[in-house]
């Protein structure tokens, strides 16, 4: 079975926000919620490097561990995904997660955040596949269609790479000794425990 | 980097719009293609001008004649250019030329849109004033504009724009959405807002950055109760017809200008424009891209290497380049492949080759323009050559190669002066068939040329901006003097003479551009909500150093102000190195704010973009190229405070 995984190539990354604008416009994201943005270190700077996160559906993910009602589940191909009918918006997940991708819809009283929402990896939530209530909650399930995450489909530059953990990794491999540099897979050893050496 | 691209092939050069927005836009194109020239990066693979465009079908936009200097297609305004294309619409030249005030003005270029403010603020040739050279050489000031997807706060000097289109006696604005020229003026009578289709909602063939042509079909239906471009104009040219018979005035339009259109109701085939453009439109080649092999293409798009761009063996699509990149020369019957390189002599011209046009004369100083030792692959000519002209080709003894058809109608469209009809202007395609038969370029075979005898500067040189912090180069580099073109005034000396005195209070360096979620004008990208979040502030880039020594802190409110027409905008501030000290950058896709004022009442309920800002041409001045008359958008002068 595949372990799919994401990869993002910081050398490639042109902060063209494409991956946030089709994740939005898939999954039909609320304005102020970003399940996946562009990061950008030292703007303006010699060194600037972008990278777009969202949530990396981690090897023994950090949320899973503290959520007290246990929403998150994990799939066969190694996503990591969540309940929102029993999600009660604590804020613990947010905490934990070392990429910052759980969002949350409201600031209510007494701290009341509402239903956490993140990347499903466009693969929807508990419900039947690609049922209406699905796409109501979680968006798209584009993995029930045999299709990738659209972030990583529309990357104009193939910064942002989805799919099988092994097949990434070595178009990843193959880049890196072919122009004989590479940032590293930014993210991997703390997300699936496993740095990228080439 | 000098040396890597003097000595690194191929070597490509790739520009956009900046490098043309300046006084001297024109000079710096020449000179990138001098440098491309004379690294010899010009006509083989991967090598090359790469200009890349910012929108869907610019480049075909500019083809088909936006251009004021030009009639489509490069022809020119001169007479033949005329009778040329009267031939093509199946239009009296005599009829074309009873619309215009006088003989004269049919070979006079336009207004730019750069300067239509200017055209409205300033009198006619009948209300010119003695020694006054402040005046539009035309009979009457600029009374009334139709604005077809034109987002207005993409032009410099938008404080005098806002007072020329408060002006205007007429005001049509025909976008997708409201633009910066629907609220820039408060105007309440005789302006008028046409909803048209976006590309989605109507079909047509759609030109690229690399000359290819694309054929776009609808995507959807109008999702809102808007026309497309093709209706809008053919009912504009029907009513002007009507209000022209009531005036018993013997002009029209729609039934002059359409006899070769298709139109079911008020709707005209976007097939059938495609199909006029290609029985004129041979200067450029674009008369071989019929709609039906443009639709093969596109539905045999898996069939084209991704590299060469051509068509694989074996496929419908076989040898064809993708999109028949202009020039795509002769009639569709000839099923030219379309020109994926420019000049390239390594292939015949029957396969995509080509050689540099000989278009600037035969000689010059004794010396020949044409050609020497350079012909394309298979040329039976071994030499340079000028045009090819029915004359020439009765010189070379081809001329009876041309067939019956094709001779008859040369026959009957230049009768006795046939030996002066021209490849550009037969309209059989028969000159450019026997040309290409004998491996020859119908436009002649001569040398590129770096030494533009008849423009401003033949070989570029520097020049400050209008507006510079260095007036101690002004002496050194000074700007062209004043001047006339275009209808207008020139201002260039007179005006950066001024840098002496305002430098003082705008020390910084302002340059614009673009924002990649936004586009143009902006009002359709800040219309969609994905984008808008991503960008919801208007902005000025200013340095840390320059922000500090003024108190600013990042994110917060400032005031930017120009040297002209006591401008002033309130955006906020980005502290960043991304600009060095002494310079501030702002994006040009903002309007709907206009020196301190939210405009966003004046649009019509529910149809003002999520974002509204100022726009950094409130802020850009006076400057424009000899040549283009293009803005000068990239240099000027402005400084930075707390608001």
């Amino acid at each position: 079975m595949a372990r799919l995984k994401f990869l993002c190539d910081a050398d490639r990354c042109i902060e063209c926000n494409a991956c946030v604008t089709a994740c939005k416009n898939e999954n039909e994201v609320p304005w102020g919620i970003n399940r996946r943005r562009v990061v950008t270190i030292n703007d303006g700077k010699p060194g600037e490097r972008s990278i777009s996160m969202a949530c990396m559906h981690c090897t023994d993910a950090p949320c899973a561990a503290v959520c007290p009602v246990s929403c998150f589940y994990g799939t066969a191909d190694g996503l990591v995904l969540h309940d929102k009918d029993l999600c009660i918006g604590c804020g613990y997940c947010f905490y934990a997660c070392p990429f910052g991708a759980p969002q949350y819809p409201r600031v209510g009283n007494f701290g009341g955040r509402g239903k956490m929402d993140k990347c499903t990896y466009c693969a929807g939530g508990p419900q039947a596949d690609n049922s209406a209530v699905e796409y109501a909650q979680y968006g798209a399930n584009r993995l029930a269609e045999g299709k990738l995450p659209l972030c990583a489909e529309m990357c104009s530059t193939k910064a942002l790479l989805a799919g099988d953990g092994e097949i990434i990794a070595a178009i990843y491999k193959e880049r890196v000794q072919r122009r004989g540099y590479g940032s590293g897979a930014w993210g991997w050893r703390t997300a699936y425990k496993e740095g990228l050496a080439v | 980097m000098a040396e890597t691209f003097a000595t690194q092939k191929p070597a490509t050069l790739i520009w956009c719009m900046g490098a043309t927005q300046h006084t001297v836009g024109t000079a710096n194109v020449r000179a990138f293609c001098i440098l491309l020239l004379a690294t010899g990066n010009v006509g083989g693979n991967g090598n090359g001008a790469n200009i890349f465009r910012g929108h869907c079908n610019v480049q075909g936009a500019t083809d088909v004649g936006l251009d004021v200097v030009t009639l489509p297609f490069y022809y020119g305004l001169d007479e033949n250019a005329w009778r040329h294309w009267c031939r093509v619409w199946d239009v009296p030249f005599e009829s074309m030329a009873a619309r215009f005030d006088t003989p004269q003005m049919m070979g006079v270029p336009g207004i730019p849109t750069t300067r239509y403010f200017d055209a409205v603020q300033m009198p006619g040739q009948g209300a010119k004033r003695e020694g006054d050279e402040n005046y539009l050489q035309q009979r009457d000031s600029l009374k009334a504009m139709v604005v077809f997807g034109h987002g207005g706060n993409t032009v410099t000097r938008m404080p005098e724009a806002a007072k020329g289109l408060e002006k205007l006696d007429l005001l049509v604005v025909a976008d997708p959405h409201p633009t910066t020229f629907a609220v820039l003026a408060n105007r309440r009578e005789n302006t008028y807002l046409l909803p048209i289709c976006t590309q989605f909602e109507t079909s047509g063939s759609r030109t690229a950055s690399n000359r290819s042509l694309q054929w776009g079909s609808k995507v959807v239906e109008p999702i809102f109760e808007s026309k497309d471009d093709y209706e809008a104009m053919y009912r504009l040219a029907g009513a002007l017809d009507r209000a022209a018979e009531r005036r018993a005035m013997p002009v029209r339009f729609q039934a002059e200008l359409f006899k070769h259109i298709e139109v079911q109701g008020q709707q005209p085939s976007a097939e059938s424009i495609l199909r006029e453009i290609n029985r004129g439109s041979w200067s450029t080649g674009y008369s071989g891209q019929s709609p039906e092999r443009l639709k093969l293409h596109m539905a045999n798009q898996q069939h084209f290497d991704l590299v060469s761009l051509r068509g694989k063996e074996g496929t419908p699509v076989a040898g064809d380049f993708y999109g028949l990149p202009w020039p795509c020369w002769g009639t569709p019957e000839m099923k030219h492949p379309g020109t994926h390189i420019l000049y390239n002599t390594n292939l015949h011209v029957k396969d995509g080759g080509g050689t540099f046009r000989a278009r600037f004369g035969v000689e010059r100083n004794g010396e020949t323009l044409l050609a020497e030792g350079s012909w394309p692959k298979g040329s039976e000519i071994e030499d340079g050559y000028p045009e090819f002209t029915v004359a020439v080709l009765k010189r070379l003894g081809w001329f009876d190669e041309l067939t019956a058809p094709e001779k008859a109608s040369l026959e009957h469209h230049f009768g006795a002066n046939i030996d002066r009809a021209s490849w550009s202007t037969d309209l059989s395609g028969g000159i450019i068939r026997v040309a290409m038969e004998h491996g020859c370029m119908h436009y002649g075979n001569g040398k590129a040329r770096a030494n533009a005898w008849n423009l401003p500067d033949p070989v570029p040189v520097h020049r400050e901006p209008i507006y510079t912090p260095r007036t101690d180069l002004i002496a050194q580099y000074p700007t062209l003097p004043d001047r006339r073109g275009f209808r207008l005034p020139h201002l260039g000396q007179s005006v950066q003479a001024r840098s002496n005195t305002v430098g003082r209070d705008f020390p910084i360096v302002l340059t614009t551009g673009r924002l990649v979620e936004y586009e143009g004008g902006g009002e359709e990208t800040r219309s969609n909500k994905w984008l808008a979040e991503l960008q919801q502030d208007m902005f000025v880039e200013i340095n840390p150093g320059d922000a500090q020594s003024r108190g600013i802190r990042d994110g917060q409110w400032v005031w930017v102000t120009g040297p002209e027409s006591n401008s002033r905008a309130r955006v906020k501030a980005l502290v960043t190195e991304r600009v060095g000290p002494g310079v501030a950058f702002m994006p040009f896709h903002f309007g709907g704010w206009f020196m301190g004022e939210d405009l966003r009442g004046r649009y019509p309920t529910g149809t003002d973009p999520i974002v509204l800002g100022e726009s950094a041409n409130t802020i850009t001045t006076y400057g424009y190229d000899p040549v283009t008359f293009m803005q000068e958008t990239k240099v000027t002068l402005c400084q930075i405070r707390s608001a």
